[in-house]
């Protein structure tokens, strides 16, 4: 029971939250207070309890703790911004609700419970997407939403039920057929390319605070989830012998990264500028994992976790920025502490040093390169394509003189964003404490992969 | 086979409807079917379950329809929708049947293979898959996400996971999903009445 007490407990507290959502004040800090507690009893919780639910094995894996501590502190940060910055009723249920699936995620051992818990915790944020539904597009932004994630969710549950289904020794094309259908099933909830349109519908038309809950917590708990579900969907085996299937993976990675980094270089608003980098990171991820090698595994859950704080950072100083702008061009001199954050989370999505992302990506760029030349080079002109992008974002954030710029009278963002960086750079600094998990994971995975 | 039949009609009704409460009433005929067939690989209180989700959801779309004039008309994406299915699952049948070589039996009503709960489950995924990418506006799309949630039902049968554990968690999914497309549909109304 102590492993899924903090999901059990932050799922109750979303009712709660819920029944008393309209007094926004009291539900907030209700909500804060929830996941401080939460996230202490993750922190305390030792590795290797396990448990066992209903007929379902539970356990706390390394990665598990640390990728729920990760997620627990971005979604209070999430809170605390929504709180002082950008009050909205409906997003703290919203925030527990995910926060408990995510925990519950992490703790399950069976594919199948896995992939349902997610497509349940993807479908929560729908409500905090739509908002002021009369002058925008974000109802359609939702649907779409919806759509992609329901369609996506069900072809891999299909899939994971008829591979558990079969008798073993199947056939190259059965396996190809049902590793397509789930690959194409986690591309569709990760909004890899070329199944990107509903994010780039949400950038434009969602609340920076409920895309943060997004790509920030959901899509980087997806990538966990789809490495851990092909760990333990009995699939693995069967795609070493199959080369196609790797091939596929590595090029639906590949496609996402560049796709990525061209249109984030492209990209006009800031918003949809951090989305595109985030597809474009978590195709480098994608590139990793398909490697099948141990640090392939560990930079691309390494990249997939941090960018997710990266994206947090990034899209509340963009929402700071654009409500300060009042619908002119966002720029530093309305908020600069927004506008510095908003920088410094650039530098550290494209993955440099020091900061923690940096390994990650060094990790999948390497061994990218040790698979085919053009997988590596492709990934290197990517990360130069996002550079570019995030400079093209500061040369306009920042044009104009300093003394036009009036420090913010609530830095909310900046405040925020400056304890990311400063967590980001303390990981870089003692990467051992983060990767270790992560590698841990990685040995699981590989010892699966090839069971003798 | 019998089963077969009937819940390859109740999904052409609910995709040819064009009114949300006429859909939200046919879904219950698409559930009560699937649970007949999922019937044959689980226990009572577990079919019990799913149908009671599938009741519930369909009760959903009902009161989100608000009256009974709102909904949405398929067209010629009506179909579409069947042909895309009727192509796909005999497709799907044979790629994923490809080891043992027997030959399969179709009872006409009990299904001890496991066949008639395969073939039902995929019908509906590629039905649902098809209405989904033809659907224009969120009274469709919610249709076909029930669909797709209702085919993953019975071809989680199949598997030898853990059974309770995995129907609660479909039943919950098939709710929220039923929440999701409701508040969707009402949100898209209100844009479209203003």
């Amino acid at each position: 029971m102590t492993v899924a007490a903090p999901a059990i407990f932050l799922a109750l507290a979303a009712c709660v939250a819920f029944a008393l959502r309209k007094r926004v004040n009291e539900v907030a800090w209700f909500s804060l207070a929830t996941v401080v507690m939460t996230f202490i009893a993750v922190s305390v919780t030792p590795v290797d309890t396990a448990a066992r639910l209903l007929d379902v094995d539970l356990r706390v894996t390394s990665l598990g703790r640390l990728a729920g501590l990760v997620i627990l502190a971005t979604i209070g940060m999430l809170i605390v911004d929504v709180l002082l910055d950008e009050p909205a009723y409906n997003f703290f249920p919203t925030a527990l609700l995910v926060g408990a699936v995510a925990l519950g995620v992490l703790a399950v051992g069976s594919p199948m419970i896995i992939l349902a818990l997610l497509l349940l915790g993807l479908l929560v944020p729908v409500g905090a997407f739509t908002f002021q539904v009369h002058h925008n597009r974000s109802v359609e932004a939702a649907l779409r939403h919806y759509s992609f994630v329901v369609l996506g969710g069900s072809l891999g549950l299909g899939a994971l039920a008829v591979a558990a289904g079969l008798p073993k020794d199947q056939p190259a094309p059965t396996v190809v057929l049902l590793m397509v259908l789930l690959f194409v099933s986690f591309a569709l909830m990760l909004a890899a390319i070329p199944f990107h349109t509903h994010a780039a519908l949400l950038a434009g038309e969602a609340p920076a605070s409920a895309l943060a809950l997004y790509f920030g917590v959901l899509v980087p708990l997806t990538f966990i989830a789809f490495a851990e579900i092909l760990a333990g969907s009995g699939l693995l085996p069967a795609i070493v012998q199959v080369s196609r299937v790797q091939d596929l993976l590595v090029a639906i990675g590949l496609t996402s990264a560049f796709g990525g980094a061209l249109l984030a270089a492209g990209a006009n608003d800031l918003r949809r500028l951090v989305v595109y980098a985030v597809i474009s990171n978590l195709g480098s991820a994608l590139v990793g994992i398909a490697t099948l090698s141990g640090p392939g595994i560990i930079g691309g859950i390494a990249t997939a976790l941090v960018t997710g704080a990266c994206a947090t950072q990034q899209l509340l100083a963009a929402g700071t920025l654009e409500r300060r702008a009042a619908g002119d061009q966002p720029n530093a001199a309305t908020a600069p502490l927004a506008a510095a954050v908003f920088i410094a989370g650039g530098i550290a999505m494209i993955g440099a040093p020091p900061l923690v992302s940096f390994p990650g990506h060094f990790f999948v760029d390497l061994i990218a390169y040790a698979v085919s030349g053009l997988a590596g080079s492709t990934l290197v002109a990517s990360a130069i394509l996002l550079l570019v992008a995030q400079l093209r974002a500061g040369v306009r954030l920042f044009a104009g003189t300093p003394e036009d710029w009036h420090i913010e009278s609530r830095p909310v963002a900046g405040v925020l964003g400056s304890i990311i960086f400063l967590a980001l750079l303390a990981g870089g600094l003692a990467p051992d404490a983060f990767l270790r998990p992560i590698a841990e994971f990685a040995d699981e995975f590989l010892k699966v992969l090839r069971p003798l | 086979m019998l089963y077969l039949g009937l819940i390859a009609l109740v999904t052409l009704a609910a995709n040819s409807a064009t009114r949300l409460r006429v859909i939200a009433i046919l879904f219950v005929g698409i559930a009560v079917t699937a649970a007949i067939i999922a019937a044959t690989a689980a226990t009572g209180p577990q079919v019990a379950v799913t149908a009671a989700a599938g009741l519930a959801a369909a009760g959903i779309l009902f009161v989100a329809a608000r009256d009974a004039t709102y909904g949405e008309d398929p067209g010629w994406r009506l179909w579409l929708g069947t042909f895309t299915a009727a192509i796909v699952t005999p497709l799907a049948y044979a790629s994923f049947r490809t080891v043992t070589g027997e030959p399969a039996t179709l009872p006409l009503l009990q299904d001890g293979s496991g066949v008639v709960l395969e073939v039902a489950g995929t019908w509906l995924l590629s039905s649902g898959v098809a209405i989904m990418l033809t659907a224009r506006s969120a009274v469709r799309v919610s249709l076909a996400a029930l669909i797709l949630v209702t085919g993953v039902q019975l071809l989680a049968r199949l598997a030898p996971e853990p059974r309770l554990a995995t129907t609660l968690v479909l039943a919950w999914l098939e709710i929220v999903v039923a929440l999701a497309g409701a508040f969707l549909i009402v949100n898209e109304r209100v844009v479209r009445d203003a």
